[in-house]
């Protein structure tokens, strides 16, 4: 039909909405995108890389070998591959190496520079270390004194993420590595070393009764199953966490986008009803006139989508790496799935699509006349206030504007509501985040130093308060830990929710965050078991303690040792509120105060990346959204604009009549972005109790607030900024010839 | 004179599509005279009265108003020559629909050096009692009373009517007429008045005919009669 020569000009003289319209979808459609790549890639990876190179589905120690030929025994009987690991440590100082001889079954390593070990003279070390040092192959390095060249850089899947400790919270890639040494060399070095023993389970073994021959047999001094090695867990969880950022991206930013431009394109078209009602009084079909406003609709879907597609491509792996930044040299494929691309193309378009077809159907069930008189939507009821008042003509008009086109206000709002709420959504997951480092030392108590040591010791310490500390795991392998604590104690924290003190000398206290993961609560009873003798044990919760960092239950030192089978009074652990001289051979780990401050900040400043790409992101929508929503309010004033032209108003003072009622909406709108900021942050972060195993506070610092404020202007001022030529640009006679009221 | 216009010339398109809507244009007036310019649609008028006032400019050739050259005025410079000198009267009025009968006068009167008491000229128009009514209210010939008493109230050197009986019926279009008439006499405002209605012309001191973008004609108007007198 000759309706479609429209089309391209039709295009061309409403470019920068389509422009507009394109760049939002595409970006809000972007952020979604890239956090679902990044989520399938590295599950996809981590699936992969684990099944390649055979990971553990637990490692475990007992007090007595178990004889290589009985090795074979439990194989057969259990269906499970077994291996005993050789280990050494090497404390060099500021360095220390964990020493590995190669392993033939399970934890094989990848080499990812370099080249495998061929003489005893060479080491493989692991690739995080190496980046982070800048270690080459074919430099030396010393281990234990020993100098040895440097054939190559390893990942090995139980160790993905790289902690020293299995109680550290953030990798260490600084002051630790891990190294392979021919089975020659360690031998010479340090005889049989340490012993760890890896087992995969078949998908018919009895776990349970594995684990309890094993302790029968052998005595299990320690058993840590794969699921509960945040070396290994940190890879599904990043990826689950940027999965569940994806769908609640989608939720929330793209539908509010795709709202916004469906709001605008239908006022686009109530812009046009003189010709609709025109083509409709010359005869044209009700379909067709759908049809064809239709598929204007469809140009910012598609555009937008095969934007987000190609941005994405082109993304998605920088972006995926941000995200791995705090992960051994992981090279995750970073892939768009084509039904996603296709979806992101066809689903937004077909919105659009339907949008606008339902606006000129809506409007095609009008009075003809009224369609070309251009009188539809044009209530003028609310258009009476201030009208018997003695006011300024600007405020009288900026009120009207505001009020009188209720449709119109609220799309600016949401422009503006929009922008804030992607902009403080970023800064609140930063405070979050700090919140964590700044808050949780609070909650765990007022200690400052708390000695993690390698032995039992009987009776209670010269200096600070005992703990007596064991892992347990409940019937579905989840770890906690018991802690007993003296009834004098005071350095940790006791606070119960209800603002009581526990008394641990008579009952059982669970955390909040433990509340959370094992949805046990107060009164309830709690079953567990020890993770070496699998020997279970029924307390009763009788209260809960406020700490959303940490797992654990809470009682008396005494019974703690009798629920671990030891009699008298011995402890593991001591808090205190000043440094004590433990020595660094008596201690497995020391946790002050600021460590946890430190491991959060050390965890923003890897994610930073991500964390600022949204803000940008937020500032790109408001700035575009806003940018189409006040073309439209433009366009749709265009004939009061050249009016105000012809009657000799200046460009500054038409700009200041016409776009000033919008100011009024920028403290509301930003306000309520705010909020509505808070409230995805609090939702997101009950969600992350799954995911992380850690109740994050969601957090709005004050001069978060402020900075979202100050943004949000600039925004809306470089929207209106960049909208200025376009009211000196108004054509006064075109306007004024269209101008029939 | 007031108005001197010297070999105006206004070209739209270009090439085969070009047409000269204005095409060596000379001509000038008096002060505190009515003019009214005739032609066909399409014939040079409306863009000529846009040369004058200032909303478009020439391609070549020369506008003075009241001594100053307004040809080649900076967009600035034209908007100030229009806030003070020029008072527009379009036919289909183009009052803003947001703002009453008062408020529309308000906006001119607001930016205006010198503006009429507002009261008087919606007493002398006969719309005082119409003040709060927005223009969707109005009959056409009291919308279009009211864009004359937008015009006027900044106490215009020069009124510009575009057909501005063009939507009227005939009652109205006289009522409006004598306004216009009033005006002139009490204000000595001098006036424009571009219409393809002969009878009009009997109005006007000057009567000038114009016929694709070339003046064909210009008379004194020897007998000028008032708006009560002219059939219309």
């Amino acid at each position: 039909m000759k309706l479609n020569k429209r089309y391209v000009r039709s295009i061309k003289a409403n470019l920068p909405f389509y422009i507009a319209a394109s760049v939002l979808t595409m970006v809000t459609l972007l952020m979604f995108y890239l956090f679902y790549i990044a989520g399938t890639g590295i599950n996809a990876y981590g699936d992969e890389f684990f099944s390649k190179y055979k990971l553990e589905s637990a490692t475990f120690s007992t007090y007595k070998e178990i004889p290589d030929e009985e090795l074979s025994a439990l194989e057969s009987k259990y269906g499970v591959t077994l291996e005993k690991e050789r280990f050494a440590g090497v404390d060099d100082g500021d360095v220390r190496v964990r020493v590995f001889a190669p392993n033939k079954k399970i934890d094989l390593y990848d080499i990812q520079d370099g080249r495998d070990l061929r003489s005893d003279g060479e080491v493989l070390i692991s690739a995080g270390f190496a980046v982070e040092n800048g270690v080459k192959p074919g430099d030396k390095i010393k281990i234990g004194g020993k100098e040895y060249t440097v054939a190559g850089t390893f990942l090995r899947p139980d160790y993905l993420y790289m902690v020293e400790n299995e109680s550290d919270d953030y990798k260490n890639v600084t002051s630790f590595f891990l190294a392979y040494m021919t089975e020659n060399e360690f031998t010479s070095r340090f005889g049989g070393g340490s012993i760890n023993n890896k087992v995969i389970y078949g998908a018919g073994t009895d776990e349970t009764a594995f684990r309890k021959q094993v302790n029968e047999d052998y005595f299990m001094s320690g058993y840590l199953a794969a699921a509960n090695n945040k070396r290994v867990t940190f890879v599904h969880e990043q990826a689950d966490m940027f999965l569940m950022s994806s769908w609640f991206i989608l939720v929330i930013f793209p539908l509010l986008t795709v709202a916004l431009v469906c709001i605008l394109l239908g006022r686009r078209i109530r812009a046009e009803q003189k010709l609709i009602g025109t083509l409709s009084a010359l005869g044209y079909e009700k379909s067709k006139l759908m049809r064809h406003y239709s598929l204007f609709a469809l140009i910012p879907g598609v555009i937008g989508g095969i934007l987000t597609s190609v941005a994405a491509l082109i993304l998605s792996t920088p972006f995926g790496s941000l995200g791995l930044a705090d992960y051994e040299p992981m090279k995750p494929e970073f892939h768009l799935p084509v039904w996603v691309a296709v979806a992101g193309v066809v689903i937004p378009a077909l919105i659009y699509y339907f949008a606008a077809m339902l606006r000129v159907r809506r409007l095609l069930s009008e009075d003809t006349v009224k369609l070309l008189a251009g009188q539809v939507g044009n209530d003028a009821k609310s258009r009476r206030i201030l009208s018997r008042k003695k006011a300024p003509i600007k405020r009288k008009f900026a009120v009207r504007q505001l009020i009188g086109s209720p449709g119109r206000s609220f799309v600016i709002f949401l422009g503006i509501f929009l922008g804030a709420m992607i902009v403080a959504f970023a800064f609140s997951f930063i405070d979050s985040v700090k919140a964590v480092g700044v808050q949780a030392h609070g909650e765990f108590g007022s200690f400052k130093y708390e000695y993690i040591l390698n032995t039992l010791k009987d009776g209670r310490p010269e200096d600070g308060e005992a703990v007596f500390a064991l892992p347990y795991e409940d019937k579905e392998a989840r770890r906690f830990t018991l802690m007993g604590l003296d009834g004098d104690a005071v350095l940790w924290n006791r606070t119960l929710t209800s603002g009581e003190s526990a008394d641990t000398d008579n009952g059982f206290y669970i955390t909040t965050l433990f509340e959370e993961i094992f949805g046990v609560h107060k009164g309830d009873p709690f079953t567990f078991r020890s993770i070496a003798t699998l020997e279970e044990k029924t307390v009763r919760i009788d209260g809960v303690i406020k700490n959303g960092y940490q797992s654990y239950i809470l009682t008396s030192r005494e019974k703690a040792a009798e629920i671990a089978g030891v009699e008298g009074e011995h402890y593991n652990a001591v808090l205190s509120d000043k440094a004590l001289g433990y020595k660094s051979e008596e201690v497995i780990e020391i946790i002050s105060d600021k460590t946890y401050e430190t491991q959060m900040d050390n965890m923003m400043t890897a994610m930073g990346g991500l964390i600022y790409a949204f803000m940008i992101i937020g500032m790109i929508v408001c700035i575009a959204s806003l940018y189409a929503t006040i073309n439209t309010v433009i366009a749709e004033n265009s004939h009061n604009i050249s009016m105000l032209k012809v009657l000799g108003y200046e460009n500054r003072r038409i700009n200041s009549m016409i776009l000033s009622s919008n100011h009024l909406l920028l403290i509301p709108g930003i306000a309520l972005g705010i909020a509505a900021a808070y409230g995805v942050m609090a939702w997101y972060c009950a969600e992350f109790v799954e995911v992380e195993s850690i109740i994050i506070p969601a957090t709005l610092y004050p001069q978060s607030i402020l900075c979202t404020a100050l943004i949000t202007t600039a925004s809306y001022i470089i929207s209106l900024l960049l909208l200025c030529r376009k009211v000196d640009r108004t054509d006064m006679i075109a306007a004024l010839k269209d101008g029939r009221e | 004179m007031f108005i001197e216009i010297k070999g105006a010339k206004k070209q739209y398109g270009t090439g085969e599509a070009a047409v000269y809507a204005l095409d060596g244009v000379d001509f000038s007036l008096e002060k505190g005279k009515i003019c009214v310019i005739l032609g066909p649609s399409g014939s040079g008028k409306s863009t000529l009265l846009n040369m004058i006032g200032g909303l478009d400019s020439l391609d070549s050739g020369e506008i003075t108003v009241d001594g100053q050259n307004i040809t080649g005025l900076s967009k600035k410079a034209l908007t100030a020559y229009r806030k003070q000198n020029v008072g527009f009267i379009f036919q289909f009025y183009n009052l803003i629909p947001d703002l009453t009968v008062e408020e529309n006068v308000q906006v001119v009167s607001e930016i205006a050096a010198d503006p009429l008491d507002m009261d008087e000229i919606l007493t002398a128009l006969d719309i005082a009692k119409y003040r709060y009514r927005f223009p969707r209210e109005l009959s056409g010939g009291q919308q279009q009373r009211v864009a004359i008493a937008r015009a006027m109230v900044k106490n215009p050197k020069l009124l510009l009517c575009d057909e501005l009986t063009g939507a009227l019926d005939t009652r109205s279009s006289r009522s409006v007429l004598k306004f216009i008439e009033k005006i002139n006499n009490r204000y000595g405002t001098t006036t424009l008045i571009i219409t393809h209605n002969e009878a009009i012309a009997d109005l006007a001191d000057t009567v000038v005919r114009i016929r694709d973008g070339k003046i064909a004609s210009v008379t004194e108007n020897a007998k000028k009669r008032t708006a009560d007198e002219i059939e219309l």
